[in-house]
């Protein structure tokens, strides 16, 4: 078995963040084949998000850092992708969020998972800034960007592109631990991390639709 | 940060692809050269098919490795084997950007198929090959293939496949 290693696992009250494995291909291809991925770079046929997803597991290597898939802690069910993003021809490392089916939408997951991403893009990468590219028209990524603190920056440069992103950057590490975001209820997030790998095996489940994350069309 | 395996041959190295290996695969791909194998590609392009490349071996359980001189760590090729969805089944594939026409392609295709007959327990190859692609035709016969059929590709458009000898008649 080949697999990509050193990647960490972090954890939410709710969530564990893991690297993506063959296993998840088949949430990650229903979710491109729907709509609601027109957002995050699809609608995409199988060829291309069986490439897409490979894209996924190399960035890992090729950055030291990457797009983790999303599950409740129990079930390892893929729930989306959520993590950090950084293709060669960005201008900046971004963080980016998506949930493959809109009923899992509501319940604070993308915005616990976004949250530990910036915790962890912060105190382990040690990045000093962090931004989400976000399609103008896609208010619910919007709102949770917002949420999380980040603000527009009309003063970016957005990606390239073939949907026109928007600049949302994140509060600075300084303002972070002063005044970290946090919905009701819920603890910030504690990222931990253990040692994880892409295995091989293939499950199915069959979910879409999308949600947040970054916009940036056929880039994606 | 992976565990891919490496392949060492008389002349060569077979390692994993690599950051440091961009470089040198964004100007193969942005060449005319590289219009056989689905480029000319963009920097862009190029730089997120080097992650598939590296994907392809957690999907797949084995995939493509970066060929190097032995006493130099510069890419000069990318060989293996290659079974993305669309593929008819995988195959041993091969491109040399640097230092054509020694042997090199041969040679790092050849520990290639080892590799799959010997330590996957493979028993049969084929190479897919853009048709028109006269050096890849040599080397794929040099290493005792022959044409078996004619592929058309969505994308590559008309390919020859080319079927090795098994692990027993191998060249």
């Amino acid at each position: 078995m080949i697999t990509v290693t050193g990647t960490p696992t972090l954890t939410t009250d709710r969530l564990t963040l893991r690297a993506p494995h063959p296993g998840d291909l088949a949430a990650f291809i229903a979710f491109y084949a729907t709509d609601r991925s027109h957002f995050t770079g699809g609608p995409k046929t199988l060829r291309e998000a069986w490439n897409y997803f490979g894209t996924q597991i190399g960035h890992w290597v090729m950055r030291g850092y990457g797009m983790f898939v999303l599950t409740r802690t129990g079930d390892d069910t893929a729930l989306g992708i959520v993590g950090h993003w950084h293709p060669n021809t960005w201008p900046e490392r971004e963080i980016g969020w998506v949930l493959f089916d809109a009923a899992d939408e509501g319940q604070g997951i993308a915005f616990e998972a976004a949250q530990a991403c910036i915790s962890h893009a912060y105190d382990t990468l040690n990045w000093t800034t962090a931004v989400s590219y976000i399609a103008a028209e896609n208010t619910a990524s919007i709102a949770l960007a917002e949420r999380l603190g980040a603000s527009l920056d009309t003063k970016a440069t957005p990606p390239p592109s073939t949907i026109p992103a928007l600049v949302y950057r994140h509060l600075s590490p300084s303002l972070i631990s002063k005044n970290p975001p946090r919905r009701a209820g819920q603890p910030q997030a504690q990222p931990s991390t253990k040692g994880a790998q892409g295995a091989t095996s293939t499950n199915v489940s069959s979910r879409a639709s999308a949600s947040a994350g970054s916009p940036t069309g056929g880039a994606r | 940060m992976t565990s891919i395996p490496t392949l060492t041959t008389d002349r060569l190295i077979l390692r994993a692809p690599a950051p440091k290996d961009v470089p040198a695969f964004a100007t193969f791909y942005a060449s005319d050269a590289a219009r056989f194998v689905g480029g000319p590609l963009s920097e862009a392009e190029t730089w997120r098919y080097q992650c598939q490349v590296i994907g392809h071996w957690s999907m797949r359980g084995y995939g493509r490795w970066m060929v190097t001189l032995k006493d130099d760590d510069a890419a000069i090729g990318l060989v293996g084997l290659h079974n993305p969805l669309d593929w008819p089944e995988p195959e041993v594939g091969w491109y040399i950007w640097s230092g054509t026409g020694k042997g090199y392609a041969t040679e790092a295709g050849r520990a290639a198929r080892d590799y799959a007959y010997d330590t996957l327990g493979w028993d049969t190859l084929v190479s897919m090959i853009v048709s028109g692609n006269d050096a890849s035709v040599r080397v794929a016969t040099q290493m005792g293939a022959v044409r078996v059929e004619d592929h058309h590709h969505p994308v590559h458009g008309a390919m020859e496949v080319y079927r090795h000898p098994g692990p027993q008649a191998r060249a």
